[in-house]
C-alpha cells in the first residue's frame, strides 16, 4: 500500500517534467511529513552524509577528466589510429568508428561523452568519402554506448557507491561484455558496408600506422594508468580518477596543446555543473532509498518473489521489462539510483551475484540511451549528423538489434561479465 | 548588476573547488608515491595529509550544492519532459510552472533545515574528525547552496511567465570542437 502511494507521488511529480531529483525529494518529504514518525531533522542529515563518501568523488573526478579528453584532441588521434588499422575493409571508417569508441570508452566515462567526440569527427569524415549518413550516424550513436559499459563508466560506479560493491570488480566485469559488445557491433557494421559495397580507402603502411600508434599513445596510456592503478592495488577508483583528470589536463593543454590554458577554467565549470547535477540526484535518492529501507519495501518485495516462487530465469526477464521500460523515459543515471537499492536485495535474495546484476543494469541503460524518446545518444547523433530524430531511430535499428542480442547473452550467461573478475581474484 | 557579480562568483566557486579538489587527491596520491623511495623519504614523511581525503570530499560537496544551483540558472537538471511536450500550449505553461515552484518549495524546506540544523551546531565544539574545522561551517554549505538554488527556481520561473523561454542545456554541444565537423586532418596522411 505504501509503496503504491509512494510510487504514484513519485511518478505523479515525475510527469510534470521537473527535475528527477526534485521529484525524489519532495515525494519523500510529503511521506515524512504526513504517513511516518521518523524525525524529520534526520533528513537534513541525510543531504550531507549522503554524499559523505569518498567513492562517490570518482563521479566528478571521471567527468571531469572525460570533459578534457572530449576537448583536447585525444579521439581525433585514436580515430586517426583506429582509421590507418581497418579502414581498408569493407565499412572501413565504420569499423574504425567502432574501434574509437571503445577506445575512447576505455578511458573516459560517459556515452554522451564518447558520441561527441568520435562522431563530431568521424561522422562528417564519413559522409565526405561516401557513406550514406544514416550509415555513420548508426554506428556512431549505438557504439557510443559502449562509454557505460567498458570501464571506467560512471554508470558502474553509481550502481557500485549505492550497493556497496566493489567499483574495481565492477569494472574488470565490464571488459569482458564491453570487448564482446565491440565485436557484435562491428560485425553488424562490417555485413552493412559488405551488402552495399560501401567505400574501402587505401590501405596504410606500417609505418603509417605506427606513426598514428605513436601519436595516439598518450591517450591510450590512460587505459593502463586507471585499470592497471586500480587493479594493481595502487589508488583507489576515486584516486584514479583524479590521477586520470590531472593526467587528461597535462596531455591535452601541454602533449597535444589543443586545449589553451585559458579555455581550463570553462571545462572546469562545464564537469563541475554536469557533477553537481549528478550528486544532486544522488543526493535525493540516497533519501529515497532511506525512505524505502525504512518502510521495508524492498524487503517486502523479495518475500513476494520467494512466495511466488519465481525462477531465476523469470526474474532475471522481469528486471529487463522493467529497465526497459524505465529507459523510456528516465536517464541511466536516475533510473539506476532509483532502481539499484530495489533490485539488489531482490536479486541477491534470489542468487545473482550483485557484479552480475551492475553489468545487466548497464547494459539494459546502453539500450535505453539508443532508442527513443529519450535516449540521449541519439539526440547528441542526430545533432552531430544534422539528422531527424525519427530519421536517426531507423538508422539506429540493425546495431540496436545486435543490442538486445547482447542484452539477453549478458543476462543469461553470468559467466561473460564474472569471468574476468574471479580470474583475477578480485570477487 | 548584483545578480551578475553573483552569478561569476558562483562560477568562479564551482570551477575552483573543482580543481581544488582534484589537485588535492592527486598530490596525495603523488607524495604517498614519492615516500615509497628512499631519496624522498626524509623530506616527505613529515609530511601528513591524511586529511586530503576528507578535505577533498568537502570540497566536492559544496561544488555539488552551489553547483545544482548553477545548473537551475543553465537548465542542466533532467526532467521527464516525454508527457508535457504532449500537452496545449497553455496547459504546458502551467506545468511547467508548477514544476518549477515545487523546485523551489523543496529547496526551501532542505535550506530550512539545513539551518536549524546548523544553528544548532553552531552552540557545540563539534568539529572534523581530520581537519578540525568546527562542523557547523562544513554543513553551512546545506542552507547556502539550497536557499541559492530555490533563487535560481524562482527566476527562472519569473523568466519563463515572461517571455516563455526556459534555459536549456545542449549536451551534444561541446565548445572548441568542430561544429560543421569539417576536418579533413582525420583520415590520415596516407589518404591524400
Amino acid at each position: 500500500m505504501n509503496a503504491a502511494l509512494i510510487f504514484g507521488l513519485l511518478f505523479g511529480l515525475m510527469l510534470t517534467g521537473m527535475p528527477i531529483s526534485i521529484s525524489l525529494g519532495l515525494t519523500v518529504l510529503a511521506f515524512l511529513f504526513t504517513m511516518t514518525t521518523v524525525p524529520i531533522t534526520s533528513v537534513g542529515l541525510k543531504l550531507f552524509t549522503g554524499l559523505d563518501n569518498f567513492g562517490i568523488m570518482a563521479i566528478p573526478f571521471f567527468i571531469l577528466a572525460g570533459t578534457f579528453l572530449t576537448r583536447g584532441g585525444v579521439a581525433r588521434r585514436m580515430i586517426h589510429f583506429t582509421t590507418s588499422l581497418v579502414s581498408h575493409w569493407p565499412g572501413g571508417l565504420g569499423l574504425a568508428g567502432v574501434a574509437s569508441c571503445a577506445m575512447f570508452a576505455a578511458i573516459a566515462g560517459s556515452s554522451v561523452a564518447t558520441v561527441v567526440a568520435i562522431g563530431s569527427i568521424l561522422m562528417p569524415a564519413m559522409v565526405e568519402q561516401g557513406f550514406p549518413k544514416r550509415f555513420g550516424a548508426g554506428v556512431i550513436s549505438t557504439s557510443g554506448a559502449l562509454g557505460i559499459l567498458v570501464p571506467p563508466s560512471i554508470i558502474l560506479v553509481l550502481y557500485g557507491v549505492s550497493t556497496n560493491s566493489s567499483i574495481g570488480a565492477l569494472f574488470m566485469a565490464g571488459i569482458m561484455p564491453g570487448v564482446i559488445l565491440a565485436v557484435m557491433l562491428a560485425v553488424v557494421t562490417w555485413f552493412i558496408a559488405w551488402r552495399n559495397d560501401y567505400p574501402r580507402l587505401p590501405r596504410a603502411s606500417w609505418s603509417e600506422r605506427f606513426k598514428a600508434f605513436r601519436e595516439a599513445i598518450w591517450g591510450l596510456m590512460l587505459v593502463v594508468i586507471v585499470l592497471g592503478g586500480i587493479y594493481g592495488g595502487i589508488f583507489t577508483p576515486t584516486e584514479a580518477a583524479a590521477t586520470a583528470a590531472v593526467y587528461a589536463f597535462f596531455i591535452t593543454v601541454f602533449v597535444y596543446k589543443e586545449l589553451k590554458l585559458t579555455d581550463v577554467p570553462k571545462v572546469l565549470l562545464n564537469a563541475a555543473s554536469l557533477s553537481a547535477m549528478l550528486l544532486y540526484i544522488i543526493t535525493n535518492a540516497v533519501l529515497f532509498s532511506f525512505l524505502m529501507t525504512s518502510e521495508q519495501i524492498p524487503q517486502a518485495m523479495a518475500a513476494w518473489i520467494v512466495d511466488r516462487h519465481l525462477s531465476l530465469w523469470m526474474f532475471l526477464l522481469v528486471v529487463n521489462v522493467i529497465l526497459l521500460m524505465a529507459g523510456n523515459v528516465m536517464d541511466p543515471s536516475s533510473i539506476l539510483l532509483i532502481m539499484a537499492p530495489i533490485l539488489f536485495p531482490l536479486a541477491t535474495r534470489i542468487g545473482v551475484d550483485p557484479i552480475h546484476l551492475g553489468v545487466l543494469m548497464a547494459v539494459n541503460m546502453e539500450v535505453g540511451l539508443c532508442h527513443p524518446p529519450v535516449g540521449l545518444n541519439l539526440y547528441v547523433g542526430s545533432g552531430i549528423a544534422k539528422m531527424g530524430i525519427s530519421e536517426i531511430t531507423i538508422a539506429v535499428l540493425p546495431w540496436l538489434g545486435a543490442m538486445l542480442v547482447f542484452l539477453a547473452m549478458v543476462t543469461y550467461l553470468p559467466q561473460m561479465s564474472l569471468w574476468l573478475p574471479h580470474a583475477l581474484g578480485m570477487h | 548588476m548584483f545578480l551578475r557579480i553573483l552569478d561569476r562568483l558562483e562560477e568562479i566557486l564551482i570551477a575552483g573547488l573543482m580543481a581544488a579538489a582534484t589537485l588535492v587527491i592527486f598530490i596525495s596520491v603523488v607524495h604517498r608515491f614519492g615516500i615509497g623511495y628512499r631519496v624522498l623519504y626524509p623530506y616527505l614523511h613529515d609530511i601528513h595529509i591524511s586529511w586530503a581525503q576528507e578535505l577533498a570530499i568537502y570540497m566536492l560537496i559544496w561544488m555539488a550544492k552551489f553547483g545544482a544551483a548553477y545548473g537551475v540558472r543553465t537548465g542542466i537538471h533532467v526532467g521527464v519532459d516525454v508527457l508535457i511536450n504532449h500537452l496545449k500550449p497553455a496547459s504546458r505553461k502551467l506545468t511547467i510552472l508548477f514544476g518549477l515552484f515545487c523546485g523551489a518549495l523543496f529547496t526551501a524546506i532542505v535550506g530550512t533545515m539545513g539551518a536549524k540544523f546548523v544553528i544548532g551546531l553552531y552552540g557545540t565544539d563539534q568539529t572534523t574528525p581530520d581537519l578540525e574545522i568546527p562542523s557547523w561551517f562544513v554543513y553551512l554549505c546545506i542552507p547556502l547552496g539550497s536557499y541559492l538554488m530555490c533563487f535560481r527556481f524562482l527566476q527562472v520561473a519569473w523568466v519563463f511567465w515572461k517571455t516563455d523561454q526556459l534555459p536549456h542545456h545542449d549536451p551534444g554541444h561541446v565548445e572548441g570542437l568542430p561544429e560543421d565537423g569539417h576536418d579533413k586532418t582525420l583520415v590520415g596522411d596516407h589518404l591524400q
